[in-house]
């Protein structure tokens, strides 16, 4: 009997879902504006073919693109041996030695006609010309490795080495390799904060989704019959599962397609080791990635719905979720700052890891990152397992003892002695 | 078929809300459940439809305790509501779905309720476009649809137009006819006296009064008689003390000697041109009055 009404209370639900405007609009913008990011470079290229007699005339002048850069010392030897360094160092800009007094060379930087100059008082120190400082602008930098080199091989020079000799010892190059037993952190980093990012916004979207279905069936008063007609955890069960496919069927197709594009557009995406990263996910790594956004919805999902049954009214939702919101959203930001900071084997990572609200982002990143021994993922998949189901029971609980409870929202433990009695 | 509601008590919180609530209703015939607001109606339908458990006594059909698996039940809730977007007839069928009936079965038995109620017209619109009265219509079809053998009807008839009550009435008639247990709870006592052979009135709780209407009615003493004629002043002035005029205009004779009901009668209509003359029984009203006024 429960079998069956679950049966056909997720077919129900999910025929909503299908056929709701928004649910089919926003996966057709987002597949439509995945297919039209994957296909950007094969479409830039067949641009490029045509104009590619411009592109190379371009070409030539973009090796100079960024402007003409003054180099101004007293010695003309001086500045003849920086400008041939600083010629080398920036090649996007074009270099020339300038005997302009202090004020020229001012006035053309203002009006636009050089980029920046640098005026030396010896071959060790300078001031710098530019109009507006860009925040990125690493040119002083450049320029102090640059004579600093040039004072070194200059001084080497000066104790009887050759020029050649000199520069050798200066650009000795290192050769290293490095090999990792772990993981990469840097290749897996994308996909994996891809995952969480979009469990993160499915649970959010699809959480408050189940609330108001949970709460709207509520408001109309069409519990009053539900409740008579059907078990409280076929409801449940059967509305958070509808849900729950209803939201993997849309990551599906928005990565299904973005995979697809990906692989017909393999060739044009070459050069770009971030993307190819992204599609690279061992299976192994998938197969993870399905488990914990499998449970970590569900997980989440029957609370949504618990929370859904103890409001009356319709405006009462956005109040009921937030504390469920905000309990969400610390695990994500732990989470997230834990891989941005590198080290995601931190204390905080590694207990958030076994409870059962934060372990699928917070297991999940680690298996990613770092190495986990084969038994703390057991567990904490167990924990994961076991919990969803308990909280699965105790929302049908709750959701039975909520729906018929009208007016102001039950207190927690109230509710919670109907839950356990029902 | 017999249901019995066996000495069913149960609290929320500190609240007892029934006390030992005791009353049968049988197959082919309708049952009225009685009580002002708030006096436990809704907890009893609830635990009789298994919503909740009893904290103390059970639900028996046939003198066994209820199978919930094995026995289905028609609601009509006092609080009306389905999903107001969804088309009619597709969550007709889903409800009738969730009561265990095959999607062809469902969809063949709510096209054949539909027309029965004159709401075909309706099937592919969306419910919030009807009027209150037509909503009703159709939530009357989820109680029904699945051919269930226990019909809970919650005041079926508020909100409806005179054709409407009509319909309504001659649909509960065939479904009492075909054998099922059909229970009414209403606050409208015209329509619980057209219908009910037995009532429970509720007060408080409790049971205060439950058996056969008529039984009820006659448990009251018969030593009152309602007369109408013309000659209304000359009776009074023959009775004297016993005869007084009732609300209506009409004259209540107070019988000294019960046991000479019949000889008066005979009496009266041979001396005098008698338009209307009968043993008065309490109305429903006045029972129900008499029997909660003071909430316990």
């Amino acid at each position: 009997m429960i079998m069956d009404q679950f049966g056909k209370i997720l077919k129900f639900e999910l025929k909503n879902y299908f056929a709701s405007k928004a649910f089919v609009g926003v996966t057709l913008f987002m597949v439509v504006a995945i297919v039209a990011v994957m296909f950007f470079p094969r479409i830039t290229e067949a641009f490029d073919q045509g104009e590619q007699e411009d592109a190379e005339t371009e070409e030539m002048s973009s090796a100079e693109d960024s402007g003409i850069m003054l180099i101004k010392a007293e010695e003309q030897e001086t500045a003849d041996g920086i400008a041939q360094a600083f010629t080398a160092a920036f090649s996007d800009y074009e270099v020339q030695v300038t005997q302009e007094d202090l004020g020229q060379i001012k006035e053309r930087i203002k009006e636009g006609d050089a980029a920046c100059a640098f005026v030396f008082d010896d071959a060790t120190n300078y001031t710098y010309y530019v109009d507006n400082l860009s925040m990125y602008d690493e040119n002083t930098a450049i320029a102090d490795e640059v004579l600093q080199n040039l004072y070194r091989i200059n001084a080497m020079v000066a104790t009887g080495m050759s020029a050649e000799q000199a520069g050798a010892v200066m650009n000795m190059p290192i050769n290293g390799k490095t090999e990792s037993f772990g993981k990469d952190q840097m290749q897996n980093f994308f996909y994996t904060y891809i995952m969480i990012f979009a469990l993160y916004m499915v649970i959010l979207l699809y959480g408050q989704m189940v609330t108001m279905n949970v709460a709207t069936e509520k408001s109309s008063r069409a519990m009053e019959l539900l409740i008579t007609s059907a078990k409280p955890t076929a409801m449940m069960f059967g509305k958070v599962l509808a849900s729950c496919i209803a939201g993997l069927l849309q990551l599906l197709l928005i990565f299904g397609s973005a995979v697809v594009c990906f692989r017909v557009n393999a060739s044009y995406w070459d050069g770009n080791g971030l993307i190819a990263s992204i599609f690279d996910i061992p299976v192994e790594l998938l197969v993870y990635m399905l488990v914990f956004f499998l449970l970590g919805f569900l997980i989440y999902a029957f609370l949504f719905g618990a929370i859904g049954s103890t409001v009356s009214k319709l405006e009462e939702v956005n109040t009921a979720v937030t504390p469920l919101t905000f309990l969400f959203i610390i695990a994500f930001l732990v989470v997230v700052f834990s891989m941005s900071s590198g080290n995601v084997d931190n204390l905080a990572v590694k207990v958030c890891s076994f409870i059962p609200f934060t372990s699928p982002m917070a297991m999940f990143t680690r298996i990613t990152m770092s190495t986990v021994p084969w038994y703390e993922i057991a567990i904490s998949i167990a924990v994961l397992i076991a919990s969803t189901v308990g909280i699965g029971i105790l929302s049908a609980k709750i959701y039975r003892a909520g729906v018929l409870m009208y007016g102001t929202p039950p207190k927690f433990t109230t509710l919670i002695k109907a839950a356990w009695k029902a | 078929m017999i249901l019995q509601v066996d000495h069913i008590e149960k609290s929320f919180g500190e609240k007892q809300v029934l006390k030992d609530v005791t009353f049968a209703a049988e197959g082919g015939q309708a049952f009225g459940l009685l009580g002002r607001n708030g006096a436990g109606k809704t907890t009893t339908i609830r635990i009789i439809m298994d919503v909740f458990a009893p904290d103390h006594g059970k639900i028996l059909l046939d003198h066994e305790p209820i199978r919930y698996g094995e026995v289905s039940f028609g609601y009509l809730p006092e609080e009306r509501g389905l999903y107001p977007k969804k088309k009619i007839f597709d969550q007709l069928v889903y409800f009738a779905q969730l009561k265990g009936m095959e999607k062809t079965a469902a969809g063949r038995s709510v096209d054949a309720w539909l027309e029965r109620l004159e709401m075909s017209e309706y099937r592919d619109k969306k419910l919030d476009t009807l009027s209150k009265g037509n909503q009703q219509k159709i939530q009357l079809i989820t109680a029904l649809a699945h051919d269930p053998q226990i019909v809970i009807l919650d005041e079926p008839f508020s909100g409806l137009d005179p054709v409407n009550a009509m319909l309504l009435k001659g649909v509960v008639k065939e479904t009492i006819a075909k054998g099922k247990i059909v229970l009414f709870s209403s606050h409208q006592m015209n329509y619980i006296e057209e219908f009910c052979d037995g009532i429970a009135i509720i007060n408080g709780g409790k049971v205060v009064l439950t058996g056969g209407l008529n039984e009820i009615r006659r448990a009251y003493p018969r030593n009152r008689l309602v007369i109408r004629s013309e000659a209304n002043a000359q009776i009074l002035q023959a009775f004297g003390k016993d005869a007084a005029y009732g609300e209506d205009g009409e004259v209540i004779l107070t019988l000294p000697e019960p046991e000479a009901k019949n000889a008066v009668m005979q009496k009266l209509t041979q001396e005098y041109d008698i338009d209307e003359i009968r043993v008065a029984e309490p109305s429903l009203n006045d029972i129900f009055v008499e029997y909660t006024r003071e909430q316990i």
